[in-house]
């Protein structure tokens, strides 16, 4: 993918863009506002990492001239402000997801990753397939090798956003927000125990998992 | 009709002002009363005295001229308008008082003559209906009068004799006064209950303003200021120092927030860059030892800025800004997520679950905050109850009629004498100390319990082999005035 990165701490932007070329992603930066907006409306990027406290134009109001011009490249606001009542805020004037500072690294690649794939013009999918594991989100089924396989209202939740994220690392604070919609901190390892039932269902009687757990990050699901 | 009278008589200054009017009108009585004696009255004894000189005359008269002196004047006299007079004896009378009975047979001579000889006329009110042609119409005329007998000079009765004064003109002025006086208190009293609810309607509505303005400042709508008049009257003065007041209070809550972000900006900027370099170094050296070492100095990063995060967050709360997000709602939904996101934590600590929420009663709360508020208190019983022990989620209304959410255990629990430390910031019991956590839970649930007017209450839980147990519990206030104000936003 093709990145922007819009951050005016230099040591910031560049582990950022360090990480993101890591992941095999073409990254851009600009250190203010006003260079910024200029390069995303110079450029058609895959996605836009944006800092909200920014030199000349903040990112909110970058977002918002960028969104008023037609502009809907998926944006990751990135702030220091985590509070619920400013991401709210930050979601309001366009954004597609937001992630308060300080963050792991493995979390924001998972979530640029995440909202980059969004704009596949795939909006009206009514089936999810990976590998032999499929989902029918109509009629709320889930089967694998022709087996069907019973799952709670909540873990078909769970599994629809590993499978919407497919190959893709998906952290335990994005299951968290997409499929409880809770924003904040569980000091338990509650999520891991709902991940080790869903396991219980989609892996325990087949001969290779799907459902891995990556170190220091979170989930992935892939063939 | 009664609740508004009710809540009228409440009224501070309602309950002054009336108490002026009636004061003002019992001394409008009084003063008129005064007016009255001193005309009507004066004058109606002024009258009394010429008939005592009258009578004295007559009894003068009758000393040196005899019967008939008397008998001559009082002819002279009843010729006169002013004048009443009755000169009666066993055989005959004389006069203009007479009357139709007395022609009859069966009167009794002397009968209408009270008094006794010898003894100072007494005196005597009476209506008398007059037919002779002077008047025009037939009407009682009243007469105040003197009764007595005249006595010869052995001291025996020889003729009673009444002596009056038609006082009818005098007694229509006195009954037009009277009802004059009494007219005029009654609208007095009217005019004051009127001017009395008047007065206080309009200051209650400007106290009412203040009430306003407190109920919405406290519900964090700070820029919110009190109208002024300019009139510089004393609540005119009252509404700028509170203006003044709140204009202080939101520049230190500004400054609050403002050193409270740049915190969190200039010190999560540095620690995310520290954070970064070290996972990144961490995923790179070969060194496996020197890479978990890395690893762990990254989580403690991430410790240190939740426990920073947490205690911004409180402090956020404590400003009480995110009150205007409370809305109503049915805590059945938000704790029945709960239950479904632990149960399975439960389970997996060897922990029974229990869930016991109730549907139907709404409060104003924030899902988000409330939420939070639950989790921290599943997730500390969760951590101190012992495998095999239970942990409750409950929703239900109390006796009082408030709505309570309690989560219960029956672990070691917690001494009473520290129930109230343990609400407090980086308070941590020493059994609890090798536990991982921060001190904030509890401190972040009273802030939350705080920011929804509700008491945060520590008590006994289910009793054990472990202990007394804990039941924390959150009790909402009964639903009343607290209204999220919402229509500033759109």
């Amino acid at each position: 993918m093709r990145i922007l990165v819009v951050e005016d701490d230099e040591v910031a932007a560049d582990y950022v863009r360090k990480g993101l070329m890591e992941a095999g992603h073409v990254v851009d930066l600009a250190p203010d506002g006003d260079l910024g907006l200029e390069m995303a409306r110079a450029a058609d990027y895959d996605a836009m990492i944006l800092d909200r406290m920014l030199p000349k134009l903040n990112g909110l109001e970058l977002l918002e001239s960028l969104r008023e011009a037609g502009d809907k490249t998926p944006v990751l606001i990135l702030s220091a402000l985590g509070e619920v009542d400013q991401k709210v805020e930050g979601l309001r004037a366009g954004g597609d997801d937001y992630l308060a500072k300080p963050y792991a690294f493995t979390e924001l690649l998972a979530r640029v990753e995440a909202i980059g794939r969004r704009s596949d013009p795939t909006a009206a999918v009514t089936k999810l397939k990976v590998g032999t594991l499929e989902m029918d989100l109509l009629a709320r089924t889930v089967r694998r090798d022709d087996q069907n396989i019973l799952l709670q209202p909540r873990e078909f939740r769970l599994l629809e956003c590993l499978m919407r994220n497919a190959g893709q690392v998906v952290t335990r604070t994005m299951l968290l927000e997409k499929v409880w919609d809770y924003h904040f901190d569980p000091q338990t390892n509650v999520i891991d125990v709902h991940i080790s039932r869903l396991r219980g269902k989609i892996d325990k009687d087949f001969e290779t998992p799907m459902l891995h757990t990556v170190r220091g990050a979170g989930y992935r699901l892939q063939v | 009709m009664l609740k508004a009278i009710g809540k009228l008589y409440r009224n501070t200054l309602f309950r002054l002002s009336l108490l002026g009017a009636v004061l003002f009108v019992v001394s409008l009585f009084v003063s008129l009363g005064y007016v009255y004696f001193a005309t009507i009255s004066s004058e109606l004894r002024t009258v009394e005295k010429t008939l005592q000189a009258e009578a004295a005359e007559f009894q003068e008269t009758y000393n040196s001229t005899g019967f008939a002196g008397v008998q001559r004047a009082v002819i002279q006299r009843s010729a006169g308008f002013e004048g009443r007079y009755l000169l009666e004896t066993q055989n005959w009378f004389v006069g203009n008082l007479g009357s139709a009975e007395m022609e009859r047979d069966d009167y009794v001579p002397l009968s209408l003559i009270e008094g006794e000889p010898n003894k100072p006329f007494v005196p005597m009110q009476f209506s008398y209906k007059f037919e002779d042609g002077e008047l025009e119409d037939l009407q009682d005329r009243r007469i105040s009068a003197l009764s007595g007998f005249l006595v010869n000079s052995e001291g025996e009765a020889v003729a009673g004799l009444i002596i009056g004064r038609d006082v009818e003109d005098i007694m229509r002025t006195a009954d037009r006064v009277k009802n004059a006086i009494i007219t005029s208190s009654l609208i007095a009293l009217i005019l004051g209950l009127i001017s009395s609810i008047y007065v206080s309607r309009r200051f209650t509505r400007r106290i009412d303003g203040f009430n306003r303005l407190a109920t919405d400042v406290r519900a964090g709508q700070l820029d919110r200021r009190a109208p002024r008049n300019y009139s510089e009257d004393e609540l005119d003065l009252l509404a700028e120092h509170l203006n003044a007041m709140l204009d202080h209070i939101h520049r230190l809550m500004k400054a609050m927030r403002y050193a409270g972000d740049s915190i969190a900006h200039d010190l999560r900027s540095p620690l995310t860059r520290l954070r970064t370099r070290l996972e990144s170094t961490a995923s790179e050296v070969k060194n496996e030892a020197a890479s978990d070492a890395l690893w762990s100095a990254a989580e403690d990063a991430d410790e240190l800025l939740g426990t920073f995060d947490k205690v911004l967050r409180i402090a956020r709360l404590e400003a009480g800004e995110q009150r205007e997000m409370l809305q109503e709602l049915d805590p059945k939904a938000v704790l029945d997520d709960m239950a479904e996101f632990y149960e399975p934590a439960c389970e997996d600590a060897k922990l029974g679950f229990q869930a016991d929420i109730a549907a139907g009663h709404l409060i104003l709360a924030d899902r988000g905050l409330l939420s939070q508020a639950v989790s921290n208190l599943v997730e500390n019983a969760i951590k101190y109850t012992p495998a095999g022990g239970q942990v409750k989620i409950e929703l239900y209304r109390n006796k009082d009629n408030r709505v309570v959410i309690a989560v219960t255990d029956d672990g070691p629990g917690i001494p009473n004498a520290e129930r109230e430390r343990v609400k407090e910031r980086f308070v941590r019991l020493d059994k609890s100390r090798t536990k991982p956590g921060s001190g904030l839970g509890l401190a972040m649930v009273d802030a939350i319990a705080t920011l929804h007017e509700a008491d945060f209450v520590l008590a006994d839980g289910m009793t054990s082999d472990n202990g007394t147990g804990l039941s924390v519990q959150i009790i909402f206030p009964r639903r009343r005035h607290l209204k999220p104000s919402l229509k500033d936003k759109s």
